[in-house]
């Protein structure tokens, strides 16, 4: 079984982009555009491996939601990689995502970074 | 009584010496005819009263009456015609009186000799100095007249008496008449610089209102408000303007001190301090914004100097608030407009770099070399294009105030590490090599904003790269003072023309319009650059030898984080 990558992020083309790249590296890719679904699917179902999470969200800020993934035991394996065009709110979070990114991310070098993050040992 | 007295007496002319003669002439007239009537009197009494007969008063009552009228002839002459002739008239009565009033006798060698002093002198007085000495020649010969009429031989000694008497009232009314007139000279003199001098002293008056109303009037009708404060910043003129600007009353402002004025609730505390800051200074800014009352107000301020003995002295400030809200206001909208387009604007960017990139990586199956080539043309051009908006968004938030500096530790070492990260691959692209160092001397840790600090390196190491043909980018991180630590880039390229390099930091601006297209971008990057080394404090300076390269060397203050910690415990 493939590990799950969540990617939530509101630009459908950006999602599109992303998806592919970890598709690329062998992900199970979930999307959710919304901050308020986004909030709701992280209540429950399973945990994903790894989040591509946007700050700038509709309804509920990634601020919020990376909040509430700190906060939840279940996701204390969870890796975060913060998406965002503003360099200032990615350093304001560093300390608190495994990653942060800032937008234009480049397809290679999502595909090349999560690669290197996805466990060696399966399949 | 006394007004009667003086109408009486009253002269009317314009010679002052004149006048003075025939007052003095009435007076005696005036006594005589009253010693006259007196006389008059006293006889007519003692006839009434049988203690003499008419016989022995006849003579007197007869000479009283023509004393009387003599002098009313003469006074009426003296106060109508002539005082010269009435004066005349008078001593020539006076010596005939003193001639035959009494015994031959005795006008000649006895008591009444001395009676003819009397004309010599009031001649002296009433006529003219000279004059006793003609009054002492006739009292002299009428003398010696009546002496050889009754056989006797003059009496030289009493007659040269009359010359003695007649050099004396010469003398002394010629010295009077002098002194008088001196006297009358300076008065006339005073009263001619009295009278320049109070005309010359309204006609300033009269100029200078004529100015000050003007100056008013000027400073009354521009829309423009107005202090004006002397040495110590204490208010001393404020126009209409100034007051319905900042809202306050001509009593709370007018000799108020400045530092008085400005507590007013309205003043933001930034504005209060750059404000207080504009009074500290002797060189000021040339103008800043302040909020007042949810107004914007730029002020400028101006040194007021007077020259004297060649040396400037500060006598005060003219300082002029304009009202900028609307212009904020605009200027406000310009930059969330900006801002929201560029946003707008990126986001597709984004996405269009990330599928051209999917192409390139042959994502959905294998492509051509010029298919690839193409997609990586797609995404040069968009990165550009993205790398433009950047900037204008950037450039937007600072004209917009919501760009600012967040000062916290700074790791140097960190600072090259992400820069080489970011920038090795774009200098690898163009055959450049890009290397870094850090002076020994300087801390780990320096205070900054981090994420400008990479703004700043990434902009200038981009900027090198785009004018560096062949050869490298170096970046060096140092400490030129104690209290400063700096960033220094240089570059083998092109090099910048020296005429241009004091416009390459302004906003739209790049060397040549050819070299626009050959580089790719709009010269907005070294404009931010300065624009955030002044926020932090800094400064920037460029040096540059045209095909030889360019050196970008930034300095900024060097405050060491633990200092800072303390400072704020």
């Amino acid at each position: 079984m493939s590990e799950l990558a969540l990617i939530i992020e509101d630009d459908e083309d950006l999602a599109n982009i992303f998806a592919e790249a970890l598709r690329g590296v062998g992900f199970e890719v979930e999307h959710v555009a919304d901050g308020k679904i986004a909030q709701e699917r992280l209540k429950s179902g399973s945990a994903p491996f790894l989040v591509l999470l946007d700050m700038h969200l509709p309804h509920v800020s990634g601020g919020q939601l990376l909040t509430q993934i700190k906060q939840d035991e279940r996701f204390a394996n969870t890796m975060v990689i913060i998406t965002t065009a503003d360099a200032r709110m990615g350093e304001a979070y560093v300390n608190q995502a495994d990653f942060v990114l800032i937008k234009p991310i480049s397809f290679v070098q999502l595909r090349d970074l999560t690669s290197r993050l996805k466990p060696k040992d399966q399949s | 009584m006394k007004m009667l007295f003086e109408r009486f007496m009253a002269i009317s002319t314009a010679d002052p010496d004149d006048t003075r003669r025939r007052r003095i002439l009435n007076i005696l007239l005036v006594s005589i005819g009253i010693l006259s009537l007196l006389a008059l009197a006293a006889s007519l009494a003692a006839i009434f009263l049988e203690v003499q007969r008419w016989e022995n008063v006849k003579l007197l009552i007869i000479g009283s009456i023509v004393t009387v009228l003599g002098m009313l002839i003469i006074y009426l002459i003296n106060i109508f015609w002539s005082g010269r002739v009435a004066a005349t008239i008078f001593l020539v009565f006076l010596t005939l009186v003193f001639a035959f009033g009494d015994t031959p006798e005795q006008v000649s060698d006895g008591r009444s000799l001395f009676a003819f002093a009397i004309p010599i002198i009031m001649a002296s007085i009433l006529l003219a100095p000279w004059l006793s000495f003609v009054f002492g020649t006739m009292s002299g010969v009428i003398v010696s007249v009546i002496a050889v009429s009754i056989d006797r031989v003059p009496n030289i000694p009493a007659i040269a008496g009359f010359f003695v008497i007649a050099l004396v009232s010469w003398l002394s009314a010629g010295n009077l008449e002098q002194a008088l007139k001196e006297l009358r000279d300076i008065n006339l003199n005073l009263d001619k610089v009295v009278v320049e001098r109070t005309q010359a002293l309204a006609e300033s008056l009269a100029r200078e209102r004529i100015e000050a109303g003007r100056n008013q009037a000027i400073l009354n009708s521009i829309a423009d408000g107005v202090i004006v404060f002397d040495r110590n910043w204490n208010a001393i003129l404020a126009n209409p303007a100034v007051r319905s600007m900042l809202e306050i009353s001509r009593d709370q402002v007018a000799g108020k001190n400045f530092r008085e004025l400005i507590q007013q609730p309205g003043l933001s505390p930034h504005g209060r301090d750059l404000l207080y800051a504009m009074m500290e200074h002797e060189t000021q800014p040339p103008s800043f914004r302040i909020e007042w009352n949810g107004k914007t107000l730029s002020v400028s301020a101006a040194q007021v100097y007077d020259m004297r003995n060649d040396v400037n002295v500060n006598i005060g400030t003219v300082a002029v608030f304009r009202d900028f809200t609307r212009e904020a206001e605009l200027e406000k909208l310009k930059s969330t407009f900006v801002a929201i387009v560029s946003h707008e604007l990126r986001t597709p960017l984004n996405a269009i770099l990330g599928y051209s990139e999917m192409f390139k990586e042959t994502v959905y199956g294998p492509m051509n070399e010029k298919q690839v080539n193409m997609a990586d043309r797609i995404m040069k051009n968009t990165k550009r294009l993205l790398g433009l908006i950047n900037d204008l968004l950037d450039q937007a938030q600072m004209e917009a105030g919501k760009l600012t500096i967040q000062m916290g530790p700074v790791k140097p070492a960190e600072l090259l590490e992400t820069l080489h990260g970011l920038m090795d691959k774009t200098a690898a692209d163009k055959n450049l090599t890009l290397t870094s160092e850090i002076d020994p001397n300087l801390p780990d840790t320096v205070n900054g904003d981090a994420a400008r600090l990479q703004q700043i390196l990434v902009n200038l190491v981009n900027n090198a790269v785009k004018f560096t043909e062949q050869g490298s980018i170096r970046v060096r991180l140092w400490r030129p003072k104690e209290n400063k630590w700096g960033i220094v880039i240089s570059d083998t390229g092109d090099g910048i023309p020296p005429s241009e390099i004091p416009y390459i930091f302004e906003t739209f601006r790049q060397v040549d319009a050819a070299a626009t297209r050959l580089h790719g971008g709009f010269g907005l990057g070294l404009s931010i650059v300065k624009q955030l080394v002044h926020m932090m404090n800094g400064e920037i300076e460029v040096e540059s030898v045209l095909g030889e390269g360019s050196t970008f060397m930034i300095t900024l203050p060097l405050v060491i984080p633990e200092k800072v910690a303390v400072r704020r415990s």
